[in-house]
């Protein structure tokens, strides 16, 4: 997967020159759009593997950049948000993008998501096994294991999982996951996730206080590392 | 205000004329008309010059009817008294004039003084930022520049240390810089509380894993207990909070230092705090430690705890200091607890299926 094609929608010419340079040291082929205009033409015209846009763009909103490829692609979508964009950050995740790095970002961080991103889309998540940690899952005969034992999951909590496991590696937002699991008369009712996310730790984690897989990302969703 | 300033004078008329009526036995007429001026003057002390005229007005048709012969009648017999109501009524007016006057000079101070400490306060600001950006500043231009002339000449562990240390610097002037926006939108009130539910454990747990490298030279002891209730808070704004409270405490401990993050329920509220186990605060206000360029125990724009105190307002919370017994220092806010919605039968009905 190293000679990929990434697409960067950035309108300041020195963060793509950085981001240039950092992807091209990786192997990866770099596109480089200077607004959201051009950017959603050359996601067409260039057909990345992954996108990655900036929410402060010039000309129009990231997120609308996002919505316009999302009509027609499913390539993996990371967004670079300032610190001061949290509620936009949201919207473009929930408009389809996968995952965000927030500025100011190190290198490493970015290549980080970038890697996980392309991984997941090159072999999306089977949906029916999954390994973190200690725990083992398998979806189909609805089977958990903890350090080899078993551990009783119920169906919502099995559904739960089992959406955060398709996005492994990625975030996926409160409303993402309600709409999924519980259906979007509930996309607002957070609380059920602060409660079966818990469950989940305490079944699967070895540290539920501090768990290592089943991330919290305030104000956002979570995040299934593996 | 304007209708407080009416019943004075109308209670200013009553009493005068009780009074006028219990002395008149030995009172002259005109001192009688003195002890109405008295009233008139004291309205104008107090209410504003609608209430003076009033004042006049009643005090006069009242020492008129009551006292002026003949009495019980509005007719004057004697044109000497037309000048009393005209004195009565002037030097009201004057006494009001005089007290409004004096009254706006100690506003226009009082602003001043108000201006002046803006003006302190934004110096301190400026002076202070300016100093928390400098030296990251020197010591970013100082490495890049040795980067790009040195090049190859530098060896490659030295390059790293120089890129790391760039790295390092400009991440911490993005935390000020950050800070100072945060502060600002804080103060000018543009921020509104997106409140939902959430716990207390989660956000601990994040916070302590985004702070990792900053804390990695502390020890670092959680006491979020598993039963904790969730709580409607702004989730991404109490994160902010227990990262700053966590920061100021691994800023202002040596290395080693036990810091401690806990939560616990008090009653109707969640008591969140950060303490730390270091050599404790100097003698002082524990109060001045919030407040905004509070110098702090060794540099830095103290904005991270001015910034702890706002989001906990906006809360309707509480946030204090305590000096630990023995050695150390506490830093608490609590957060109102309130009932979470009960999970509606179908998400359980679901679960039995």
């Amino acid at each position: 997967m190293t000679h990929a094609t990434i697409l960067v929608v950035e309108d300041e010419p020195d963060i793509r020159r950085f981001l240039r340079s950092s992807l091209g040291a990786e192997g990866y082929r770099v596109v480089e759009s200077p607004n959201g205009r051009r950017g959603t033409l050359d996601a067409g015209m260039h057909k990345p593997d992954l996108a990655i846009v900036d929410l402060g763009l010039p000309d129009f909103d990231g997120v609308e950049v996002i919505r316009h490829i999302r009509e027609w692609s499913p390539m993996p979508i990371l967004v670079l948000s300032a610190r001061i964009q949290e509620r936009s950050k949201v919207e473009a995740l929930d408009a389809g993008a996968d995952d965000y790095v927030t500025k100011p970002f190190g290198v490493g961080e970015l290549l980080a998501r970038v890697r996980a991103a392309l991984r997941h889309a090159a072999r999306p998540a089977s949906g029916t096994e999954l390994n973190f940690g200690e725990a083992r899952i398998n979806f189909e005969k609805r089977q958990a294991l903890r350090d080899g034992a078993a551990v009783h999951l119920t169906p919502i909590e099995f559904r739960l999982l089992a959406c955060l496991a398709r996005h492994l590696g990625m975030v996926v937002t409160h409303r993402q996951l309600l709409t999924e699991v519980w259906g979007p008369t509930h996309a607002a009712d957070t609380h059920y996730l602060r409660v079966y996310m818990k469950q989940l730790r305490e079944k699967l984690e070895a540290d539920p206080v501090q768990p290592k897989h089943l991330l919290t990302e305030t104000g956002v969703g979570y995040r299934l590392a593996d | 205000m304007k209708w407080r300033g009416y019943a004075y004078a109308l209670g200013a008329t009553a009493a005068c004329t009780l009074a006028g009526l219990a002395l008149g036995t030995w009172l002259e007429l005109v001192n009688i008309a003195m002890v109405y001026l008295l009233g008139v003057v004291l309205v104008a002390l107090y209410g504003g010059r609608g209430a003076v005229v009033a004042a006049s007005i009643l005090n006069i048709a009242a020492y008129n009817f009551f006292f002026v012969p003949p009495r019980g009648t509005f007719h004057v017999d004697d044109p000497q008294y037309l000048v009393t109501f005209v004195m009565m009524l002037a030097v009201g007016l004057i006494v009001s004039w005089l007290t409004e006057t004096v009254r706006a000079r100690a506003q226009a101070q009082a602003d001043l003084a108000i201006q002046a400490e803006t003006e302190r306060i934004r110096n301190a600001l400026l002076s202070s930022i300016s100093h928390d950006l400098r030296t990251p500043l020197a010591v970013i231009s100082g490495a890049s520049s040795s980067l790009a002339e040195g090049g190859e000449r530098l060896a490659a562990p030295e390059r790293a240390a120089l890129a790391q240390s760039i790295f390092r610097e400009s991440q911490e002037m993005s935390e000020l810089i950050a800070k100072v926006l945060q502060m600002t939108r804080l103060e000018s009130g543009g921020l509104t509380l997106e409140r939902d539910w959430c716990s207390i454990g989660e956000i601990g747990a994040c916070v302590l894993r985004r702070l990792k490298p900053r804390l990695a030279d502390h020890l670092v002891m959680v006491d979020l207990p598993a039963d904790l209730p969730l709580a409607r808070v702004d989730g991404a704004l109490i994160e902010q909070a227990l990262a700053n409270l966590l920061e100021n405490a691994a800023r202002h401990t040596p290395p080693r230092t036990l810091i401690r993050l806990r939560a616990h329920v008090d009653g109707a509220e969640m008591v969140v705090s950060v303490e730390d186990f270091g050599p404790g605060l100097p003698e002082g206000s524990l109060e001045r430690l919030f407040d905004k360029f509070h110098p702090g125990r060794r540099g830095g724009v103290g904005l991270g705890l001015a910034i702890c105190r706002a989001i906990v307002a906006l809360h309707g919370g509480r946030i204090w200091a305590e000096r630990l017994p023995g050695v150390g220092t506490a830093f608490r806010f609590s957060l109102a607890l309130e009932t979470p919605p009960e999970m509606p039968a179908e998400a359980l009905a679901k679960e039995m299926r």
